[in-house]
């Protein structure tokens, strides 16, 4: 307790250094990259005992009496992911913690959706509690207090006061009346990527090294879109599901997601990221790979490049990001081998999912 | 028609003669429907086995997606994907006549969306939902068709059966059975002229 309180400082550069310290012994503990491919190779039963038997195993326990089987894995991997964030903004202090925050705060757009998605939808409050990870700044108690709204108008209301509530509240009667939330999922999406800019901007330690990721995600987050829209007829709203303030500008990408050939987009993913980093992705580009491999491309494309900003800015916000990343791509690559073996999906197929 | 219950009159004999006309007229006609009915029926059959085919093909492309979709989304991100759905796809039935029977002409809306009308953002979900989503969509299009196509096929063995029947009825049993009515008077007619002739030469030899 005595390192938390230390780390308490706001002052100078200690509270840095220790929880960045701390997380890069959080990340030496994530699965390797042979762990993975040793599980590639097992049966659903031997995935799951491994993953019993590791620091998954509180969740498995604690959830054993309500779920069974695959489902059982696949929440209490998420539960366990929710409680380890939960876990670092506890002892993140200060400044870190308004960035760890904000950075978190995409889990509570998910979750907040999914609450207005089911109560449109009539769902049953269990059926909807099933489907919440409590990553974000809304924790279990805030969520199970929405989930007890009676209607998503009361949703609303109670987000009243919460970083969400006035893109939520400016296009909750739209989406509401329309039965799409998918404009309001893009703006909330929008507002999260431009408070993660402000914070990053606000002048504080770090602030640069995190910009810098932040600008590498959002047009990294861009592409897969503009490549995700060239698989079928271009929405007339095309722009307004890009993100601003990356590198990339939204008319340029609306420009380079119509145009017939990929070879643009291609060189405008070369220019962003550095040719010598894309390595094998642009000739998987250029063979018509399918879309999702593009995708898994790119995000690994991003992790990398976290890691190498983070090497550069050791006591950065970037180390702690790159931890959090690091950990929830555990989480997707362990469900996923769970999920791939249940649906008895060739070996090869599921690896190529994995970001390893 | 049991032969007792004729009367060997030449009028009724003329109706007989009318009604069978009218029978074989029906018969040739039914036939010709029966004939034709089949026809349909094949040419239908090879529409509704590569319909099916296809259907089946889709089914399995869709599951495949699933199971994928549940790999790299996991279970609860593709229930939350789902969710966002809110529009279901609605059904339009109309009739059509194929050589007098009544088949269904459906037509579907809004069962393929586009990315904007599926409900879901595209910066909270990865191309793995929409693959999901286009699979599905092209099975719920295939089952539409297939249902289309097999209610058709349905209804046209039912017609080809019931007009199987009376080309039977009218073959085997009404035709004969008039025929035979017919004869039966003709007899009766002819055995009472017979008898009208020699009661007549009877009355002749006595006057004489």
């Amino acid at each position: 307790m005595t390192s938390i309180s230390v780390a308490g400082s706001a002052i100078g550069p200690a509270p840095y250094i220790y929880v960045t310290t701390r997380m890069r012994v959080r990340k030496s503990k994530l699965l390797p990259r042979e762990e993975y491919l040793r599980m590639l190779n097992m049966s659903l039963p031997e995935i799951t005992r491994i993953i019993e038997e590791s620091q998954y195993k509180a969740e498995i326990d604690e959830l054993s009496q309500s779920f069974s089987g695959i489902d059982l894995v696949e929440v209490a991997l998420s539960w366990n992911l929710a409680k380890e964030y939960q876990k670092i903004l506890a002892i993140t202090p200060g400044r870190l913690r308004i960035f760890l925050q904000t950075y978190l705060r995409s889990w509570d757009i998910q979750n907040v959706l999914t609450i207005l998605r089911g109560k449109s939808q009539g769902m049953r409050v269990g059926k909807i509690k099933e489907i919440l990870i409590p990553a974000g700044s809304l924790d279990r108690i805030t969520l199970d207090r929405l989930l007890g709204e009676e209607s998503p108008e009361r949703v609303v209301e109670a987000l009243k006061g919460k970083r969400l509530y006035p893109v939520v509240e400016k296009e909750f009667p739209a989406a509401h009346e329309s039965g799409s939330y998918a404009h309001m999922e893009n703006e909330l999406y929008k507002a999260y990527y431009a408070d993660l800019i402000e914070t990053a901007q606000a002048g504080v330690k770090g602030g640069r090294a995190f910009l810098e990721y932040i600008q590498l995600e959002i047009d990294i987050r861009n592409l897969q879109v503009a490549f995700r829209l060239r698989q079928g007829p271009i929405p007339e709203d095309a722009r307004e599901m890009f993100i601003e303030g990356g590198e990339v500008k939204p008319d340029e990408l609306v420009r380079l997601a119509v145009a017939e050939a990929s070879d643009e987009l291609i060189e405008t993913l070369q220019q962003r990221v550095g040719a010598e980093t894309l390595g094998g992705l642009i000739d998987q580009i250029r063979g018509d790979a399918p879309i999702h491999a593009i995708e898994n491309a790119l995000t690994h494309l991003r992790l990398d490049k976290m890691t190498r900003i983070s090497k550069r800015h050791v006591f950065s916000i970037v180390t702690i990001l790159d931890y959090l990343e690091r950990k929830r791509f555990e989480v997707i690559n362990l469900r996923a081998l769970a999920r791939g073996k249940e649906s008895n999906l060739p070996t090869e197929r599921i690896q190529s999912y994995l970001v390893i | 028609m049991a032969l007792t219950d004729v009367k060997p009159t030449r009028s009724e004999l003329i109706n007989l003669k009318k009604k069978i006309k009218l029978s074989e007229r029906g018969y040739n006609i039914l036939k010709m429907k029966r004939d034709g009915l089949i026809l349909e029926f094949f040419k239908v059959l090879e529409d509704a086995k590569e319909i099916r085919g296809e259907m089946l093909e889709k089914y399995d492309r869709a599951f495949e997606m699933v199971a994928l979709a549940n790999t790299v989304e996991g279970a609860i991100g593709v229930k939350a994907a789902a969710m966002a759905v809110k529009e279901s796809p609605t059904l339009d039935l109309k009739k059509k006549n194929i050589m007098g029977v009544v088949v269904p002409d459906i037509e579907s809306q809004a069962v393929r969306k586009t990315l904007a009308e599926r409900g879901y953002g595209v910066l909270g979900t990865t191309s793995v939902i929409d693959e999901t989503a286009t699979a599905f969509e092209e099975l719920v299009d295939a089952i539409i068709n297939a249902a289309q196509m097999e209610t058709t096929m349905k209804r046209l063995l039912d017609e080809i059966e019931s007009t199987k029947r009376r080309v039977n009825a009218l073959e085997f049993k009404v035709i004969p059975e008039l025929k035979e009515a017919g004869d039966f008077i003709k007899m009766r007619l002819d055995e009472m002229e017979r008898d009208e002739l020699v009661r007549l030469k009877k009355i002749k030899a006595k006057n004489a």
